[in-house]
């Protein structure tokens, strides 16, 4: 029985192999088990290639997993311009279109697979359904057929979704699953390959959602009143989620006409005392540079959220990568400091988004999000938040005393001063991106300035002792460690349980402050440390690069740094880490 | 004027005086702005609402710093981004009175591309642009409303472009309150100022606002006051966009003050849509732990 299936599926646009991913995951989440479906596409706008991968297990899963235990071809020219980001290897079950008319000894991968099975998918679905269209459910019977796939729940799923096509569309697209399965069962596999039952039936209060579903929700969980964005793939869900959701919560949204509209607003709504945010991703985030650096000299708390994509400019706007992290503690011109956070996972966008916002209003500061296409895109069944945990933040209000003669940058001992808002009587005053005194009157001291850049940077200080912004996992006296964030984060992790598992004494540090950088944490994780390697989605390493700006490293600091796309592989963490405690 | 533009339903007789802060203006002796920031004390006296609930959202440029000269809660943000910052306020806030200020250069360059979305979102905001046809800040470059021909710093051997119309761009995009006045017209500039914020929607004020140290001496305060020519002793219907959009056409040849454009029928603003939707979707909130919906 397996534990941990990895399917992979990739055919052209109309063939509803990425809706076939989609019943696929509904009916796991049905079934109790746990599962991450990531989509990838051509950047075509209908048609062209699309692939879906599903890892479903009977435990919690932390990533989309490496090599695929099964890979399913329509055609093999759309599954091969996927590469890596559906590896295949001597242990893969190869599906495939036998119209391709390619011999399963012959398929066109570089290492030949376990068993290669071509099956004639359109063909059973014209016989069984009447049309081709139905063979998305001809592969989802074939594979509840060989790998013990939640049957019942497909079926209500492919019920439930086509629903409104009418009586005869449902009895086709039920004929062409029931048929995917007696094809499976007539020709088994060599070694049966199925997937344990679930550990528990469905509990109640799982959700199936994915990172920017959960970046919108947390937002109106924190309060959030004012959203301004512009589309962008990947982060319009965010914007999307909150446009049909704010409204009942008295919020409002503006799809501004440009990036920097969407985010200037967004600093007007929190100038007017409302929390507000703005989303979007690398190109949109460059555009929004000006406006970051606007709110941090205006001390207005601000929620920007860079849903990463592969850069630079439009990139690979589909796929993921961690490549903005200099750009984010970099952004915008001046000496100052935004904290920047990073969810490890789906169901953590909650956490780390509702923080961005506390950190917002604490330290009166624009807060970036880094998330990244996966986490953001891909579809992941998770515990439902616990949000008893979850306490709000809202910014420091002057007392009548403070009114009585109100100085908006009072220079305190916290560097915190309390802000009004227009509509408060009393606290009039001049917000600027200007240098200014402590009543907001413009200033070319150079006195001035020194004791307000020092009062912006001091305030952030309390934020690098916030231990619980990091997590860590593993012996605390290991000798070897990881370090990961965002996405990557649950490769790390679970190649760090692999390694524990062979008796590998081994450590992982999950920051989730990126920056300011946290130097006392690092160095605390550090101490034990011989060897250090740093898992992350850029090509440069760019988080192994800011530590050593600021941390001293153990000897041995290096980066295990791939760029964009292919997802990285837990099995080559672990193979890192093997080498790392041999050496 | 003040008492003859005082409204009356002005609760307390708050007076221009209140409306002046402490700071000193930075403006050159002789500035146009010194009339309009003079023009905006007098009309706000005249709305009668405190300065505590008035914003004042300007963007970078000599003009822009009017916001501090007020005791209004202010804010002097970045080069071209005070129209979606108003905006992004007036959202969130929709019982403010909003005011946007700027020149032409902030205004009809770096933050050309707001106008429009200002106008057809239709925000009951009122857009002042001091338009002095000049960079004064930046020390006397082109600006976007500069004539052909214009020599300055960044053009010696004269403008080879056409300046923007600022009145047709506005009148064109379909804005419900369009008018031009000038500091040298102090009452008339403080009528059509106030004009302006009690219409109910985006309105445009085009102040034609004389540089003294850059600008062309043809074209200063004194001499605008002699070359004006009011709209209303044109016998002007401001009603009329048609004919409003021939007479906003003179820009740069013509000194036509007063109102080119009123609506007469007012439609219903963003803020307006934004409480009805508010209301009508607040009964589907769920609790605040439950945002997403669980598998079933």
């Amino acid at each position: 029985m397996l534990h941990d299936l990895i399917i992979g599926m990739a055919g052209s646009g109309g063939d509803g192999i990425v809706s076939a991913g989609e019943s696929l995951i509904s009916a796991s989440a049905k079934e109790g088990y746990f599962a991450i479906l990531t989509k990838s596409f051509g950047s075509q706008i209908r048609g062209g290639e699309s692939s879906c991968r599903l890892r479903v297990a009977t435990t919690p899963v932390l990533n989309p997993g490496g090599a695929l235990d099964v890979a399913v071809a329509l055609n093999w020219e759309d599954f091969l311009r996927f590469g890596g980001e559906l590896p295949t290897n001597e242990n893969t079950i190869v599906i495939y279109e036998a119209k391709t008319k390619v011999e399963p000894a012959a398929v066109p991968l570089k290492t030949p697979p376990a068993v290669a099975i071509a099956v004639p998918m359109e063909e059973i679905a014209m016989k069984a359904a009447g049309t081709q269209l139905a063979k998305n459910n001809v592969v989802l019977g074939l594979l509840a057929g060989w790998f013990g796939l939640a049957e019942k729940a497909i079926i209500a799923g492919i019920h439930k979704k086509f629903a409104k096509k009418g009586a005869e569309v449902l009895a086709g697209n039920d004929r062409a699953f029931a048929a995917g399965i007696e094809y499976a069962k007539a020709n088994p596999l060599p070694q049966a390959k199925r997937l344990a039952p679930a550990a528990h039936a469905a509990e109640a209060g799982k959700v199936l959602t994915d990172g920017n579903e959960m970046c919108g929700a947390a937002a109106i969980f924190a309060g959030c009143k004012f959203f301004g964005g512009y589309p962008i793939t990947p982060a319009s869900e965010i914007m999307q989620y909150l446009q049909k959701e704010i409204w009942k919560y008295g919020g409002t949204v503006l799809q501004a006409e440009d990036e920097i509209a969407g985010v200037a607003a967004a600093i007007g709504a929190s100038f007017g005392g409302a929390k507000a945010m703005t989303a979007t991703s690398g190109p949109g985030f460059s555009l929004k540079a000006e406006a970051l650096g606007l709110a941090s000299v205006a001390e207005l708390p601000l929620v920007c959220v860079n849903v990463q994509r592969g850069g630079p400019s439009t990139g690979m706007p589909t796929k993921r990568e961690q490549a903005d992290l200099f750009a984010a503690a970099f952004s915008a011109h001046g000496d100052t400091v935004r904290p920047i956070l990073a969810p490890m996972g789906v169901a953590d966008t909650f956490e780390i988004t509702v923080e961005a916002f506390n950190i917002a209003e604490q330290f009166q500061t624009p807060v970036i999000v880094l998330s990244d296409q996966e986490l953001a895109q891909r579809k992941e069944i998770v515990d439902r938040v616990d949000t008893s945990k979850l306490k709000l933040v809202e910014r420091l209000r002057p007392t009548e005393a403070d009114l009585a003669n109100y100085s908006r940058f009072k220079l305190t001992e916290s560097g915190i001063s309390p802000i009004s808002h227009p509509g408060m009587k009393g606290g009039n005053y001049l917000a600027a991106g200007i240098e200014h005194n402590e009543k907001g009157a413009p200033s070319g001291s150079g006195e001035m300035h020194a004791k307000m850049n020092d009062k912006r940077l001091h305030k952030l200080n309390p934020l690098t002792q916030r231990r619980d912004l990091f997590i860590i996992e593993g012996d605390a006296d290991a000798p070897v460690g990881l370090i990961a964030w965002g996405s990557v984060a649950g490769v790390a992790l679970e190649a760090l349980r692999a390694a524990r598992a062979e008796g590998i004494k081994a450590k992982v540090l999950i920051p989730r402050l990126l920056y300011p950088v946290a130097e006392q944490v690092y160095q605390e994780f550090f101490a034990s440390l011989k060897k250090c390697l740093v898992v992350e989605q850029s090509h440069q390493g760019q988080l192994h690069k800011i530590i050593r700006m600021w941390v001293n490293t153990p000897a041995s600091f290096e980066a295990l740094a791939k760029s964009g796309a292919n997802p990285i592989d837990p099995a080559l963490v672990l193979q890192a880490l093997r080498q790392m405690a041999q050496r | 004027m003040s008492s003859e533009s005082a409204c009356s339903t002005a609760p307390a007789a708050l007076t221009a005086k209140d409306f002046r802060s402490s700071l000193k203006p930075i403006w050159c002796p002789g500035c146009g702005d010194f009339g309009v920031v003079n023009a905006i004390y007098r009309a706000l006296a005249a709305i009668g609402r405190p300065p505590h609930e008035i914003a004042f959202i300007s963007g970078i440029g000599c003009s822009s710093r009017i916001p501090g000269y007020t005791t209004a809660y202010g804010f002097n943000t970045v080069h071209g981004r005070a129209l979606p910052i108003a905006q992004g306020l007036k959202m969130a806030n929709p019982e403010l009175l909003v005011l946007v200020a700027g020149g032409d250069g902030d205004g009809f360059s770096i933050g050309g591309g707001h106008v429009p979305h200002a106008i057809r979102r239709n925000l009951d905001l009122t857009y002042l642009v001091m338009d002095n046809q000049i960079y004064g800040l930046t020390k006397g470059q082109l600006s976007p409303t500069s004539n052909r021909g214009t020599k300055t710093a960044s053009s010696l051997y004269g403008s080879i472009e056409d300046p923007v119309n600022p009145l047709l761009y506005t009148l064109a995009y379909g804005a419900g309150f369009v008018a031009q006045g000038i500091p040298g017209d102090l009452d008339g500039l403080a009528k059509l100022i106030e004009e302006a914020i009690r219409y109910p929607g985006f309105s445009f004020v085009n102040i034609q606002s004389p540089c003294i140290t850059y600008g062309e001496e043809c074209n200063q305060v004194k001499a605008q006051k002699a070359n004006m020519k009011k709209l209303s002793d044109m016998g002007h219907d401001p009603a009329d966009r048609m004919k409003a959009m021939e007479l906003a056409g003179a820009y740069g040849s013509e000194l036509y003050t007063g109102v080119f454009y009123r609506n007469p029928n007012p439609g219903p603003t963003y803020d307006s849509y934004i409480k009805g939707l508010q209301s009508e979707l607040a009964p589907q909130a769920r609790p605040l732990d439950s945002l997403l919906a669980p598998v079933t």
